[in-house]
């Protein structure tokens, strides 16, 4: 990026500029006001991943975390909930939870299409109820994921009795791509347990140049965003200094309009006399500076180009991965975020320095899986989580129902060598900062959404059963229902 | 005047004067009836009951009123008079329902009603007067509807109220899914406003420019000339719009425009409850919600309380009944539709199924049937509807003031033996049932004149005579004239002989003027 050095000073005025029409966040959802109000109380309080308190309470009225605290006291009319184990709800990174499937199967989205648009929060009630006794509260749900850009996708709170977008959304998090993957997401690729890749016959595979020509895709639009933002702020420049120098014109006209006018008297009277046409003299002056014409869709990407908003890529294969991280290096605020990364172990070192979170997709089908990357390892999360990446655990995004086994895919994770801690802030706190939600849920502090779960054990020990959940103030789950 | 045209157009294409019995029965609209029974829906029924219609208007309804001397006077003392039913939303009696283009604010169905279409033919059939057709689902941004009546051999004849609405669908379009639908109906509106926003500065900069070359020529600058109107609407507006003239601004934004200002009406497509919450949230945002009429899928009455709390009137799918299966355990469970509707003080208005076999009375009876009142579901199919289309004070019933549409049904409206035997349209009689071939046809097997017989083969012969030499000429209306029937020489034929058939019988067919 030539101009990358001029461009800090710019990042104030250009945050000001971005009016995104279509990335408008859904209304942050209000906490239902008359809810009742909750002690959750337990020997050990996880307030964020590390960080136990013994003995503590939990006070929860309006939907949100008012109070963490050993010494507190009951207020009148609140319900107790006891419990061994108190944490923030699981959030899943990478699911599609309640997308409509009409949108989920969609080739066609753009970066400014919404899957806020295309949830279906009317069927299905009791996935989602599933979901919530697994311990998942929230998730970011992604449509579109045969697509090339799959859209910007919606954090969502995992609620059945929520039934309306504003009240389901809680944000649009980030913008999704892919590279790579096959035309038809079937079971064209198969990973052999040798390590390498079989086609499978009857779906139409992707050749290497269009998996080349993929990950330059999600590249050029990133940098199509750039320019776009960057021509936006050159016109901002241009037109303040053209409307100067206007200004500047029409004072002087008008200072000497007087003698303008006597001189016009004059001329056309010459005109007169000489039996002559009388003609005005042309007006010149320097033409305004066009603006770039607006796009719904260069706006996201704008937004992406300059780290307003986090680009999750889904890629698998060591190749485009390289190539993606070579791509990108020089957008210095893209804030990239590898969905499935099946051979990220081989870019380990580059994800590690850059600081690039993986969202590793665990699967419970083992090697013999039916999809295209089905082989994935069940110690990649580890590995890489060794190695330095930051790592967080999702459901992969293809159905539904795999965010129901989201916790179990971390506890696989964990047998394969993840630390439990780790995986702990994969699922909370990890998944909220990637995304941006950090101020709403993944912790048990105050103000925040309380998004809690009572637990027998500690995470990912045997025996930790979940016993309560509240999701955004509601207690859902109890050991009765 | 009109019988002239009518006469003349049924004698050259005796197929329409088939197809249509009641152009042929055309009067001046005025027209005195009297019933046995009179429901006026208008909160009596009366017995022996006359309404006077007088320049296609009702002027007065009750039992032994009087009426002008000279009146024309049609006694049905075995009828039902009613005041025939409205169809709130049709997607039939057109040419073609649906257009390639996303956003069509500028389309207009006027341009594709086909009047001779078999529609409106079954519409009298079954007792509707008044009938709303609106583009198709399959679209972003539809195009305009028009309220017509089911008589009359051009829309103008037809209309009864033109642009009742434009169509705009939340649902997916062909190639689109729920998020690109809402994507590209979020855009049109987008779209709309930056436009306007663009147009309105261009003005203001050429303003200014102008005001600087006058200066610096030493001339005095130009007064304003062309003034438009400032924006309206309740949701979002452009201020400055007064500078542009509105006839200046693109054709194909401004029924969009309009729209935002809350000036016309929006039927807006749902399929699915998800929609319902698309649609509400787009109509709010842009300031049409008190504009909108739903037109929904019979699944959305998942949705009644998002559409009780905002008060907007729906148009229910035909299928009434909702079927689902709990997904746990497997039970079927049967909701029927207007009756939630109904619980949650929605308005609402029935609709016929697509293929004329389940019509407004029969909507009606259903809902009869599944535990709404006769009031419910008869308001459901009249004056409701009416009130959706703006035309409340036009039909719906039988009260003086209103447009002298009377249906005479041979019982109760509602009643699967009843039948329409009559109809009348702003005083005119435009249907009846003793004339109407096709259901002469239909009814007793009745083989009606200058109509062909039922043929498998479809190798079919003229029914009159079985003389394959004799001259033949077929029949037209009453009324004609020697002169008309030398303008169509083809109306004389020869009777095909065996082995040589195929020429003719196209002639044949063309004459006949058989449908099918």
């Amino acid at each position: 990026m030539n101009s990358s050095a001029s461009w800090p000073a710019l990042a104030g005025l250009v945050c000001a500029l971005s009016l995104p029409a279509v990335g408008r966040a859904a209304a942050a959802t209000s906490p239902p006001q008359d809810a009742p109000v909750y002690v959750v109380r337990a020997a050990k309080v996880v307030t964020r991943p590390g960080h136990v308190l013994e003995n503590a309470a939990v006070l929860v009225r309006n939907g949100r975390i008012e109070r963490v605290a050993q010494d507190l006291a009951v207020p009148e009319g609140a319900q107790v909930i006891e419990g061994a184990v108190v944490c923030a709800g699981f959030i899943d990174p990478w699911s599609c939870l309640g997308v409509d499937a009409s949108v989920l199967e969609d080739r066609s989205p753009d970066a400014a299409t919404r899957t806020a648009d295309g949830l279906d929060l009317f069927t299905a009630d009791h996935v989602r109820e599933e979901c919530l006794a697994a311990g998942v509260t929230s998730a970011r749900v992604q449509g579109g994921y045969r697509a090339g850009t799959c859209g910007l996708a919606a954090f969502v709170r995992v609620d059945p009795t929520l039934d309306t977008t504003e009240g389901a959304v809680i944000d649009e998090p980030c913008l999704a791509m892919s590279a790579g993957l096959s035309i038809d997401m079937g079971p064209s690729f198969r990973r052999m347990p040798d390590g390498s890749f079989q086609i499978d016959s009857g779906d139409r595979p992707i050749d290497v140049f269009d998996r080349v020509s993929a990950v330059e895709r999600v590249v050029s639009q990133i940098e199509t965003g750039r320019q776009y933002r960057e021509a936006q702020v050159e016109y901002r420049y241009e037109l303040e200094e053209w409307q100067k120098a206007i200004d500047e014109k029409a004072k002087e006209l008008e200072k000497d309009f007087k003698k303008a006018k006597k001189d016009r008297e004059k001329e056309i009277e010459k005109a007169k006399e000489k039996g002559k046409e009388f003609k005005d003299e042309r007006y010149k002056e320097d033409k305004k500076p066009r603006e770039p014409k607006y796009d719904a869709e260069r706006e996201q990407l704008a937004r992406v180009a300059e780290g307003e908003l986090p680009l999750v890529v889904e890629v698998h294969r060591a190749a485009e991965l390289r190539n993606l991280l070579k791509g990108t290096a020089s957008f210095q605020r893209l804030r990239l975020v590898i969905a499935g990364g099946t051979e990220a172990l081989t870019c380990a070192d580059e994800l590690a320095e850059r600081q690039i979170p993986v969202i590793v997709w665990p699967s419970l089908a083992g090697p013999n899986g039916s999809d295209e990357f089905d082989g994935r390892d069940l110690a990649l999360a580890g590995n890489l989580a060794a190695k330095g990446v930051p790592v967080l655990l999702g459901s992969g995004g293809r159905q539904g129902t795999d965010t129901r086994d989201l916790p179990l895919l971390a506890a696989l994770a964990v047998g394969h060598g993840l630390d439990a801690q780790k995986a702990f802030e994969a699922l909370t706190l990890g998944a909220a900062r990637t995304f941006d939600q950090a101020h709403r849920v993944g912790s048990v502090e105050v103000g925040k959404d309380a998004d809690l779960l009572v637990l027998d054990a500690m995470p990912f020990e045997p025996g930790s059963a979940v016993r309560y959940v509240l999701t955004g103030g509601r207690l859902a789950i109890t050991p009765e229902n | 005047m009109k019988n002239q045209v009518l006469s003349a157009l049924s004698t050259t294409l005796a197929a329409l004067a088939i197809a249509l019995p009641a152009a042929a029965q055309n009067g001046d609209g005025n027209l005195v009836i009297k019933a046995g029974k009179v429901i006026t829906n208008a909160g009596e029924t009366l017995e022996n009951g006359t309404i006077v219609i007088q320049n296609g208007r009702i002027t007065a309804v009750g039992k032994d009123i009087e009426y002008p001397w000279n009146a024309q006077v049609r006694e049905f003392p075995d009828a039902v008079a009613f005041p025939g039913f409205v169809e709130a939303h049709t997607t039939r009696g057109m040419d073609r329902a649906n257009e390639n283009i996303d956003v069509a604010a500028f389309l207009n169905v006027r341009d594709s009603i086909d009047p001779v279409n078999f529609y409106y033919e079954d519409a009298l059939r079954a007792g509707i007067t008044t009938i709303n057709v609106q583009q198709g689902a399959d679209c972003v941004v539809g195009g305009m509807g028009y309220v017509v009546k089911p008589v009359g051999m051009t829309v103008e004849q037809m209309t009864v109220r033109p642009n009742s609405g434009l169509a705009m669908s939340a649902s997916p379009k062909r190639g689109k899914s729920r998020a690109t639908q809402a994507q590209a109906l979020r855009r049109a509106f987008d779209d709309l406003h930056r436009y306007l926003d663009e147009t309105v500065q261009e003005k203001k900069e050429g303003k200014d420019y102008a005001t600087r070359e006058a200066m610096f020529q030493g001339r005095e600058p130009d007064e304003e000339t062309a003034k438009g109107r400032p924006m309206t609407g309740s949701a979002w507006k452009v201020e400055g719009l007064e500078l542009v003239p509105r006839w200046e601004l693109d054709e194909k934004q401004a029924p969009l425009l309009s729209v935002v200002e809350g000036k016309t009406r929006v039927f807006l497509f749902c399929g699915s409850p998800m929609e319902v919450m698309t649609a509400l949230s787009i109509a709010s945002e842009n300031g049409f919600l008190h504009r909108t009429v739903l037109v929904l899928d019979n699944s959305c009455w998942k949705a009644a309380d998002a559409i009780a709390e905002r008060g907007v009137p729906v148009v229910l799918d035909p299928n009434l009944m909702y079927v689902e299966r709990d997904p746990l355990t497997g039970e079927e469970q049967r909701t029927f539709v207007p009756k939630v509707f109904q619980d949650k003080g929605i308005e609402f208005a029935l609709r016929s199924a697509g293929n004329s076999g389940q019509s407004l009375w029969y909507q009606a009876a259903i809902c009869m049937a599944n535990g709404l009142t006769r009031e419910q579901a008869i308001a459901a199919t009249t004056t409701v509807p009416a009130k959706l289309l703006g035309l409340g004070d036009r039909v719906g019933s039988l009260e003086k003031g209103k447009d002298g549409n009377v249906v005479l049904f041979s019982g109760d409206p509602l009643s699967v033996r009843s039948f329409v035997q009559n109809v009348v349209i702003e005083g005119n009689l435009v249907y009846d049932r003793a004339t109407d071939t096709r259901a002469m046809h239909l009814d007793s097997g009745a083989q009606p004149d200058n109509t062909a017989p039922y043929d498998p083969n479809g190798d079919w012969k003229p029914h009159c005579c079985d003389d394959p030499t004799h001259e033949h000429v077929v029949k037209t209306d009453e009324g004609e004239d020697p002169q008309e029937v030398e303008e169509a020489p083809a109306k004389k034929h020869n009777h095909p002989v065996d082995g040589d058939k195929d020429g003719d019988k196209d002639k044949d067919a063309d004459k006949q003027g058989e449908d099918k």
